[in-house]
Formats: C-alpha cells, structure tokens, sequence
C-alpha cells in the first residue's frame, strides 16, 4: 500500500515538473534576435507580454513579411516573403497604455532562411561515397543512401532518390539520380 | 549692521508677503502625485482678509497648470457680515479696471457694483479638478489669489495702494506619466 502510495506521488511530481517545464517554453520563451523563419513561412505567430489594458501597434518592415492577424492585440501571425536574407528590425511593436501613452518602439530582426538550390549528382552505381554540402552550410541531409551528411550511391543503388535537406525548422528536398553504368560487353578479336 | 539690515529686510518681505490675508490653509485629497484622469478635490480657506486703505476683497481666482482640466467648483464662499451681495463662480470676467479674471469666485456687490465685499472671512471655498489625459508630464501646479477691489479697479479711495499678496500655492507638481514597459517579442 505504502508503495503504491509513493508511487503514485513521484507520478504525481513528475506531471508538475513536467507542466511547469512546458509553462516556461510556452510563455517564458525568449526568441534570440535574429529570429530565423523559413521562406514563404505562413502563419508565423509573434507575440510580447500581454497587458490587458494596452494597445499594440504591429509594423512588418521587411522580409517581405505580411502581418495576417492580431494587429492591436499582443499576439500576431505574419506570412513571410520568398527572398532569403537577413532583415533588420523586421517586426516592429509599440505597445500603448489605457491613457494613449506609447512605449518604446520594441524591434526584432528576421532572417529568412531558404534554402533553395541545392543539388547533387547524379552519380553511377561505382562512384564514391560523396560529402553532401547544403546551401547554406550547416544543416542535415537524410535519405536513402545517405550517413552523416555522406551519399553512397552503392548503398542507394540505380534509382532515383528524394533527400531532404534540414536546417533550422526549414526544409527542402533535391532529386538524386543515380544512373546505370554502361553494360560492355565482353572484348572480341576480329 | 549689515546682519542688521538684513532681519529687517526678512521682516518688511515677510509683512509684504501677507499684506491683507492671513490664515490661508487648504486640504487636497488624495494628495499627489496624480496620473492621467485621476479627480482632486481641494478645500481652501481665507481666515482672515484686513484690507489696507479700506480695500475690500473682491475675488479669489484659481491658478492651474496646463495640466489640469474640468474645473468644477462644489462650495461657494459664504460672505459673513459683509456688503450686500453674493460671491458668484466666473471662469473669465473682465474688472471694470480692465483685469482679466478668472477662473475663481467674485464678489457680485448689489449696492455699489464694481466694489468687494467689507467680509473680513472666514472664506472657505471648494472646488473639484482633473488630470488631464496627456503623455507629458504636465504641469499641475495650484494656487490661490486674492485680490481686493482696488486691484480691480473698482475702489480708488486707496490711492492705488492695493494689497499685493502673492497667489498661496496649494500644490506644486506634474502629472505622473507612465509609459508602457513591454516585454522583448517572442516567437512561438
């Protein structure tokens, strides 16, 4: 009984600590500037401490971003632009007081992250294992044949393969060809 | 000498500085310092008006600063033994002598119309003011001025020696602005 008590306690404990874990990341989290979106991100959700007698005025100025929802509310969604880059003061806040007082501008700067045009290959059945190197560097490759950012194309075989190329919460994808070497026949003597 | 000198320098400021009034108090609730909205009632009383060459008091005018807003007046002064007639609230009303004045109460004398009143107090009056809506911090400065009725102009038996009291401060300050402190911008 007493075990199942003691159990049913450190269960107990392990929720909380787990719900006040969870409490932190959702409304403690504290974005690093810049913040990194991928291209043509849609529904992004930005947000700053909420005073229930405020006003918030929202500015989208850069990336290409467009404010979608929340503009006077603490909390907006954005869709961001498809040109890649680094955004200065990007999103912009000035948060207002019941009497119409405003306070200092509050910034943060964008990076879009894109991460197209990549490509690999293609490659014969024979060739050796090769480094695969995403634009910009830093993330991780998966997919058939590959091991640690390594494409063996003996491993993936002939095909046509699908790889995806991961790097902060982005991703993109290149087809890989792997082609059948030339079949010879064998060496006559006229 | 020269220390001399100066206690009577000190002594004739004082005299000149309390001339025909004395007595002067004031209540203001809540005390300061105010925000944006926030409503002050203030309670004043003249104990004593002795006027020099037999000035009479004539009107009590209310000094704001910029800041304030919604003068509202709640108790008019009463007028013991004095001249026949009655202390009315004017927010601008020009003295036969040409003052401007105002806003504040004013003697209305029914016998001889541009003189105050022969009352010598107690006055007490009140009024009621706002804090102005504002992002700047205002002024809010409060105070009373008496003046007699030589000052405007309505007695000239004095000679033109009108009683020069300076305005009694009753608050002195700006509005308390808090501007909005907010949090850096997360990203979910």
């Amino acid at each position: 009984m007493n075990y199942y008590k003691q159990k049913e306690l450190l269960l107990a404990l392990f929720i909380t600590c787990l719900l006040m874990i969870s409490s932190i990341f959702t409304f403690g989290q504290t974005t690093i500037n810049p913040d990194t979106v991928c291209v043509n991100a849609i529904g992004e959700q930005y947000f700053v401490t909420n005073t229930p007698t405020s006003t918030y005025q929202w500015n989208i100025l850069g990336g290409g971003g467009t404010l979608q929802t929340g503009q006077g509310s603490s909390s907006i969604t954005v869709d961001w632009g498809a040109t890649g880059g680094l955004y200065i003061n990007a999103v912009e806040v000035i948060e207002s007081n019941a009497a119409g007082c405003p306070g200092s501008p509050i910034l943060l700067d964008i990076f879009v992250l894109d991460l197209s045009g990549n490509s690999i290959g293609p490659f014969c059945p024979g060739d050796p294992t090769s480094t695969l190197v995403g634009n910009p560097v830093g993330g991780t490759w998966s997919g058939t044949g590959v091991t640690s950012n390594l494409f063996d194309p003996a491993t993936a075989g002939v095909g046509n393969y699908i790889l995806t190329y991961t790097m902060a919460g982005c991703n993109t994808t290149i087809n890989v060809i792997v082609n059948n070497g030339p079949v010879t026949g064998p060496i006559q003597h006229f | 000498m020269k220390r001399l000198l100066f206690i009577l320098f000190i002594l004739f400021s004082l005299n000149a500085n309390s001339q025909c009034i004395s007595n002067q108090s004031f209540t203001i609730a809540p005390v300061g310092p105010y925000t944006p909205g926030q409503v002050v009632t203030i309670n004043y009383t003249l104990g004593n008006f002795t006027g020099i060459f037999i000035n009479w008091i004539h009107a009590f005018e209310i000094n704001l600063g910029l800041g304030w807003t919604n003068l509202t007046p709640i108790t008019t002064p009463l007028n013991p033994a004095g001249s026949a007639g009655n202390w009315v609230w004017d927010l601008q009303h020009t003295f036969v002598g040409g003052l401007n004045f105002g806003p504040g109460w004013r003697f209305n004398n029914t016998g001889n119309v541009d003189w105050g009143t022969s009352s010598i107090g107690p006055f007490t009056m009140s009024f009621e003011v706002t804090v102005g809506q504002t992002c700047t911090p205002d002024n809010l400065n409060i105070s009373m001025l008496v003046i007699d009725d030589c000052t405007t102009g309505g007695w000239t038996g004095g000679g033109g020696a009108c009683c020069i009291d300076p305005a009694f401060d009753i608050y002195n300050g700006v509005v308390q602005i808090i501007n909005p402190i907010t949090s850096n911008i997360n990203h979910y």
